[in-house]
């Protein structure tokens, strides 16, 4: 046990007005710095102004997509197993591909549910499911609209990730052409 | 001839005139409000309110620097519906919130708002007082209309049949008592040396003296602590007590009703600030330059006062201008919409500075009223009256504001006293700091000045 001894005021600290003067001069310099550097207040006036987001920051989802535009998802449901809010619905079908065992039909992630602890990227083996997007404001009319379906998480820009090489395999990435040759499949 | 009371129209006009000062303190309320609430976001790093707008046609949205905010609170204030719990003395319930409204009226009436207009018209000398009424026991009037407005408090708290509001107008009234003896003894150094109760005697002696802060600096601070304690704001907010009492006294208000006490309470802290202008900074005097020597330099004096309004314009365009720069290097999707808002402000300002420019250079040669020597006193014309009624003014409302910044300030730096820490204060502390200052300046005057 640690035990942390406070120490006794001085005599001045006791008096308090002394104390009570130096905080008022505190005070008084911030408000004097919020009246003549306005324009130096850390404040982001939001709407108009969105914050900078880290890469690292796990916003909403994303489903990454082969070069053939596919989702890379396989169906396994190890991130629904992983999610800890329950948030994630996948339904499975037999993929047209031999091969792939599966592939998805139905990806929903409730974002009203999600916690957005992460797990979901985590627990994909195939590196199918990211949280990179940076977009951060979830703003809808209705519950429904806030889940998000397959072609919603299916719809980004390789554009948008231009230091991201997986996201460049994708249709419209600069690294299309190639993976389509080594995935096996033509170039039209 | 003496200085005599004569009835001319002009000295009726102005008599009539000078009721309009009544509602002094109701404007404050408009100054007040914003001061508070940006004050405390610049105190915390934030912005404050800032984003009310009004939308004008062809033009865009104004938003005045967040004034806008200030009209919206009030406009939601007025159209909400007034109510009343079960059970209230509905008579005593409505009436509480109007009386420390209307206290705020009656207040004003004793505070001298510039020095006793003297001018010559038609031949004779015509003497007018600052205050609304010169009355020779104008500060005690004074403390009996501040006083009232705890009936108010009282009221409400008796008929809102709760508890919380109970507890509330208890410690109210408590307060009121212990701090009005406070308030009334620490001022009395100030009317020992000025030998008067009349505000206009007080502030002439300190024009001609000291100014009173520096007659009496421990009795200004027990003043500035008894009055900040009066007004029930924190530190000294145990009446209406947010973390016990739920509002204290005003728990069961809403709409209006409560926007009435917050009114009074906010007209309070300007009539209070005005004291304390009035009684320790020397009122309506130009600090260093007695009266006589404004008015002798009449043309001068208002070119001073247009170049003084013409820098603070000046200082306006330079914060402007650095924010505007600063905005324009961002990327806010709305930052061309405040461009041009501070274009029109922009536009504004170097027309005030341009017409405040003029006026200076006519007021310094062309504006030479030349004082008349009627019964040995030289006697200036109505202009010049006016013109040192103009200064005398702007020089309390400056004092006054600076008062009220000190009130807000305080609030948003101070942690609130718990109850019995303000009563300790109130009669064991400042009242006999009060008391000891009394009697040694009465000893020293005694001493050094005869009587």
């Amino acid at each position: 046990m640690r035990v942390i001894k406070q120490k006794p005021m001085t005599w001045g600290e006791r008096l308090y007005i002394f104390e009570a003067l130096r905080g008022l001069f505190t005070t008084l310099k911030h408000a004097a710095r919020g009246l003549f550097r306005y324009e130096e207040l850390p404040t982001i006036s939001y709407p108009e102004g969105q914050p900078e987001v880290r890469n690292t920051y796990r916003a909403k989802h994303r489903l990454m997509l082969r070069p053939d535009g596919s989702p890379r998802c396989v169906a396994c449901g190890m991130c629904a197993a992983a999610c800890p809010a329950h948030c994630i619905f996948i339904e499975a079908t037999a993929s047209d591909d031999p091969r792939i065992e599966k592939k998805v039909k139905r990806f929903d992630i409730d974002h009203l549910t999600c916690v957005f602890c992460g797990l979901c990227a985590e627990a994909c083996p195939v590196d199918a499911l990211r949280m990179d997007t940076k977009k951060i404001s979830f703003e809808h009319r209705s519950r429904e609209e806030f889940v998000a379906h397959l072609e919603d998480l299916t719809n980004w820009d390789p554009k948008d990730y231009p230091d991201d090489e997986q996201s460049q395999v994708a249709p419209g990435g600069t690294k299309n052409a190639e993976a389509r040759k080594v995935w096996g499949m033509e170039v039209k | 001839m003496d200085i005599i009371e004569s009835k001319t129209w002009i000295e009726w006009l102005i008599t009539i005139a000078k009721f309009a000062f009544c509602f002094v303190p109701v404007l404050y309320i408009l100054l007040l409000i914003p001061m508070e609430r940006r004050g405390a976001g610049f105190m915390q790093d934030r912005q404050g309110p800032n984003r009310s707008y009004i939308k004008i046609p062809y033009f865009g949205k104004i938003r005045l620097l967040g004034y806008v905010q200030n009209m919206c609170d009030g406009t939601k204030l007025f159209f909400k519906e007034m109510f009343a719990p079960a059970g209230v003395n509905k008579v005593l319930y409505y009436v509480a919130p109007a009386i420390p409204f209307a206290i705020v009226f009656l207040s004003p009436c004793v505070i001298p708002w510039f020095g006793p207009m003297v001018f010559e018209w038609g031949g004779q000398m015509v003497r007018i007082p600052g205050s609304i009424i010169d009355s020779d026991v104008g500060v005690l009037l004074l403390f009996g209309f501040s006083s009232l407005s705890a009936f108010g408090a009282v009221l409400a708290g008796w008929a809102s049949k709760s508890k919380y509001s109970f507890l509330g107008a208890l410690r109210t009234s408590s307060m009121t008592i212990s701090y009005e003896v406070c308030l009334g003894l620490s001022m009395m150094g100030i009317l020992l040396l000025a030998g008067s109760f009349n505000l206009t005697d007080i502030v002439s002696w300190q024009e001609h003296h000291v100014w009173g802060i520096v007659a009496q600096p421990v009795a200004f601070f027990c003043f500035l602590i008894a009055s900040i304690a009066e007004t029930g704001r924190a530190p000294f907010d145990v009446a209406e007590g947010e973390p016990e009492l739920v509002a204290g006294y005003h728990t069961e208000y809403g709409a209006m009703q409560f926007g009435l006490f917050y009114m009074g309470e906010y007209s309070h802290i300007c009539i209070n600030s005005f004291l304390i202008a009035t009684l320790f900074l020397g009122g309506y005097s130009v600090p260093f330059i007695t009266t006589e020597t404004m008015q002798a330099h009449m043309g001068g004096s208002l070119t001073v006062l247009c170049g003084v309004l013409a820098f603070l314009a000046l200082a306006f365009l330079h914060m402007i201008h650095r924010y505007s720069k600063k905005l324009a290097a961002t990327n806010l999707t709305n930052r061309f919409e405040i461009l041009r808002e501070y274009k029109l402000y922009n536009i504004v300002a170097w027309a005030a500075v341009v017409v405040l420019v003029i006026l200076a250079f006519f007021a310094w040669f062309f504006y030479n009223p030349q004082s008349m020597v009627i019964g040995g006193v030289a006697v200036g014309s109505l202009s010049t009256a006016l013109g040192t009624a103009l200064i005398h003014l702007l020089v309390l409302v400056v004092k006054s504001v600076i008062f009220c910044w000190v009130w807000i300030w305080v609030r948003w730096t101070l942690p609130r006293f718990r109850y019995d820490h303000v009563m300790s204060l109130g009669w064991k502390i400042i009242l006999n700091i009060a008391l000891i200052n009394l009697v040694v300046t009465a000893v020293i005057a005694k001493l050094v000045g005869g009587n």
